[in-house]
Parts: structure tokens; C-alpha cells; sequence
């Protein structure tokens, strides 16, 4: 009997073991990424703080003559510009359609805004930046992501801004998996049973709430007010 | 060395407040990261489901017109009550020229538009369910950096905007708690700090090519 339950608890001793280990190495290994969102997320969070004022004063717009841009479509031709005018970033298109004979687009990077307007007749090519410091850059990290899942037509188009992405994946998916390991651990702890039912329990109540229970209960709570 | 039994009772209760708050803050994490990945690369069709309902009639709050910021959003909840709405509201913009006010609400699970005819006394109330991940994302955006003056205009997002900071809070504690726990098993030390320089490291370098 227990020769049969001896490789199990030796696959449970080596699963516990390293599933502890891989707690604390993803925690060790994203902690500073930990902190940056979590200080930017209060910053966005709480707009009127001094410390969360992103200014911006733009530099003297400066035009400089440009080739005709090569390409058919207009990210091809916005990329040309880019090239011509020795500028980098995520391409953001401004809401409102292209005008006949223009070329207008913005550059988002945390470091910079830069607003690019090109006069395609003319061939001349307007810029205006915005120069942010170190710490609005920061906290423009949180929501740099090139996209916007409203709008159908945006996309990635810089290698930096999809590098980025990719490292946001992974330490959303090393929470994901700190979480559930935790999960583990404390059940496999057996002792602090009754506590951690009502802290996990308090936790997700609070959190259905708001993510489900907000279109029933808001109603209700509003009728009672008044 | 052996540990005092003041050490002993730091660590332990270190290692107690560590779980509980963990615990407790965890569905938190979960939906701040999942909604993550949707933020990074969803697509939502904003034009899809989308119901339409005309109410007429509607009793129009005194000075709605000339009302500016967080004056103008709380009397037009007047409006988005009468269309039978609870929601933040987004903002008011007031069409001059066509005697129209538009009211964007939204709140998890639903996103609508009040478009008030002011002469008419018509109002149109667009709106598009969202789902559960939609909803998520949402949450993780509110109440956001924008229109800082009109934010947490429903009473709901000022208590999520408070449950959020805890989060922030409670995730703090958690990173410098388990810093200290893992520091004293002394067997992981190494491996540790190495973890710990490679994530510096990759974080300095995100640091240096997006914000320096």
C-alpha cells in the first residue's frame, strides 16, 4: 500500500517544493515591474496629484522640407516620413478621415508626443514634440500598448511598442501563476483554513460584485437612497 | 545564529498577514491581469447589439445648458435617471447649434449614450451590453487619468477608485513581505538575487528605451 502512494507523494513533495520555489522566483524577477504599476496605477488613478501632472508644453514647431512619400497606403507613407524626418515610434492616427493633398499623424512614445503634419503639395512637413521627463515617461509606460480595442483600425506598428507588449503578457501571466500557486500552497498548508476562506471569500464577493453584480444591486441601492 | 523570539514573531506574522492579504487581494490581481491581456489585444465591435429605446417627455434639469463640469454631469443624471440608467457618466456635451445634449453612461456590463433633444424633450438611449472581459478591462481603466474633474461622478466608480488603491496598497505590502520572507530562507539566497538583478536588469532596460 504504501509502496502505491510512494512515487504520488514524492511527485506531490516535488510539485509543492517547486511550485513554492516558482512563487517566490517569478515574485523576485517582476518585482520592480510590481512597483512600477502599481505606483502608475495610483497616479492614474488619482489625476489631481501633483505627482501625476503630465505637462504639456510643446517645443516650437519646426518645418522641414521632405520628399514625396513612398508607399501606397497611408502607414507606409506616414513610415517614409518618419524615415525622412529621422523620427521613431508608435503611429497614432487622429480620428477625423485624411484631408486631400495631407498627411497628418501623431507619434506616441513615452518619452516624446510628436504631432506630424505633412502638406503633400508643398512638400514640407510640420513638427511639434512634446519632451516628457523621467517620470511622466513612467507613468506613461502603464497604458503604452499601441492599441486600443474600440477602434477598429489601430495596430502595433513599432518593434518597441510590441517588445513591450509581449513583456506586460508576461508579467500579467507570472501574476496569473503566483496567484494560482498560492492558491496551493495555503490549501496544501492545511493550518489557516478558516481565515483564508473568509479572506479569499471577502476577496471574490467584492469583486463579482463590481464586475457582475453592479447592473442589478446600483439600481436598488440608488432607489433606496432617494 | 539562532533567532530571538521577537524574530520568530515577526516572521510568523510576516508570513500569516502575507497569506491573508494575499488571499484576500487575489481575485483583484487575477482581474487586473487577465484584463491585461484583452487590453493588449482584443478588438470589440462598438456597433454590434446595440438597442435603441425613445422615451418622450423627459423633465429637463434647469440650467443644463450653461452647467460646466461636475455641475453639468450631476444634472444630467437627472436625464440618465429618467432613461432608467445607473452608470458613470463620461461627459456632457452640449449641441449648441442642434438644441441637443449627448451623455455617455457606462458601468460594467453595459456602455449607453442618452442623446437628449432639448426642444423636443425626446430623449434616445443607445445601448450596447459588454461582456464579462469587456467588463473587466473596464474596471482595470476606472476611473482613469481623463476628465479628472468629472470622474467618480457615480457613487460605485468612487468605490472602486477605493478598492483599487487597496489593491495597490495591499500589493506593496505583499512584494516587501515576501521579499523578506524569501531573504530568510538563506538556501534560496543566491538564486534569488539572481532573479532578482535579471528582472532589474530587463526593467532597466524597458525603462531606457521607452521613458529615458
Amino acid at each position: 500500500m504504501s509502496s502505491l502512494s510512494d512515487p504520488r507523494r514524492k511527485a506531490a513533495a516535488v510539485l509543492e517544493a517547486w511550485n513554492r520555489r516558482l512563487h517566490y522566483y517569478l515574485g523576485l524577477y517582476f518585482l520592480l515591474f510590481i512597483w512600477l504599476f502599481s505606483f502608475t496605477g495610483l497616479l492614474l488613478n488619482h489625476p489631481r496629484w501633483s505627482l501625476s501632472r503630465i505637462p504639456n508644453d510643446a517645443n516650437p514647431a519646426y518645418e522641414r522640407p521632405i520628399e514625396p512619400p513612398r508607399g501606397g497606403a497611408d502607414l507606409e507613407r506616414a513610415r517614409d516620413v518618419m524615415r525622412q524626418l529621422g523620427l521613431s515610434g508608435e503611429i497614432d492616427w487622429p480620428q477625423a478621415a485624411q484631408a486631400q493633398g495631407r498627411l497628418d499623424f501623431n507619434i506616441a512614445y513615452p518619452k516624446q508626443a510628436t504631432q506630424v503634419r505633412v502638406d503633400l503639395a508643398r512638400q514640407r512637413a510640420t513638427v511639434q514634440q512634446v519632451d516628457r521627463s523621467l517620470w511622466s515617461g513612467l507613468r506613461i509606460m502603464h497604458t503604452f500598448s499601441g492599441w486600443r480595442y474600440t477602434s477598429a483600425g489601430t495596430s502595433r506598428d513599432w518593434i518597441v511598442t510590441s517588445v513591450w507588449v509581449v513583456a506586460m503578457d508576461a508579467l500579467a501571466a507570472g501574476l496569473l501563476v503566483m496567484v494560482f500557486g498560492s492558491y496551493y500552497m495555503w490549501w496544501r498548508l492545511g493550518r489557516m483554513r478558516v481565515v483564508g476562506w473568509m479572506a479569499l471569500a471577502a476577496g471574490w464577493a467584492s469583486c463579482v460584485l463590481f464586475v457582475y453584480g453592479l447592473g442589478f444591486i446600483a439600481p436598488c441601492f440608488e432607489e433606496l437612497l432617494h | 545564529m539562532t533567532k530571538t523570539p521577537g524574530e520568530k514573531a515577526l516572521y510568523r506574522w510576516t508570513r500569516d498577514l502575507h497569506l491573508c492579504l494575499g488571499l484576500f487581494v487575489s481575485p483583484f490581481v487575477i482581474a487586473f491581469a487577465v484584463s491585461v491581456f484583452f487590453l493588449n489585444h482584443a478588438k470589440v465591435d462598438t456597433t454590434v447589439a446595440t438597442s435603441v429605446v425613445t422615451i418622450r417627455d423627459v423633465t429637463l434639469p434647469a440650467g443644463l445648458e450653461v452647467a460646466r463640469g461636475r455641475e453639468a454631469a450631476d444634472r444630467a443624471r437627472e436625464l440618465v435617471n429618467q432613461a432608467g440608467l445607473a452608470g458613470e457618466i463620461g461627459f456632457v456635451r452640449y449641441v449648441r447649434s442642434e438644441q441637443r445634449v449627448v451623455i455617455p453612461v457606462s458601468r460594467p456590463g453595459l456602455e449607453a449614450t442618452v442623446d437628449v433633444d432639448l426642444a423636443r424633450r425626446i430623449a434616445v438611449i443607445s445601448k450596447r451590453p459588454t461582456g464579462l472581459l469587456e467588463s473587466v478591462a473596464y474596471l482595470h481603466k476606472m476611473p482613469g487619468p481623463h476628465n479628472a474633474e468629472l470622474r467618480g461622478n457615480w457613487f460605485w466608480i468612487r468605490l472602486w477608485r477605493w478598492l483599487a488603491d487597496w489593491t495597490v496598497y495591499l500589493l506593496l505590502f505583499i512584494s516587501a513581505s515576501g521579499l523578506y520572507l524569501w531573504f530568510a530562507i538563506k538556501a534560496e539566497r543566491q538564486i534569488g538575487l539572481g532573479l532578482l538583478a535579471a528582472g532589474a536588469v530587463c526593467f532597466a532596460a524597458c525603462v531606457y528605451v521607452l521613458a529615458v
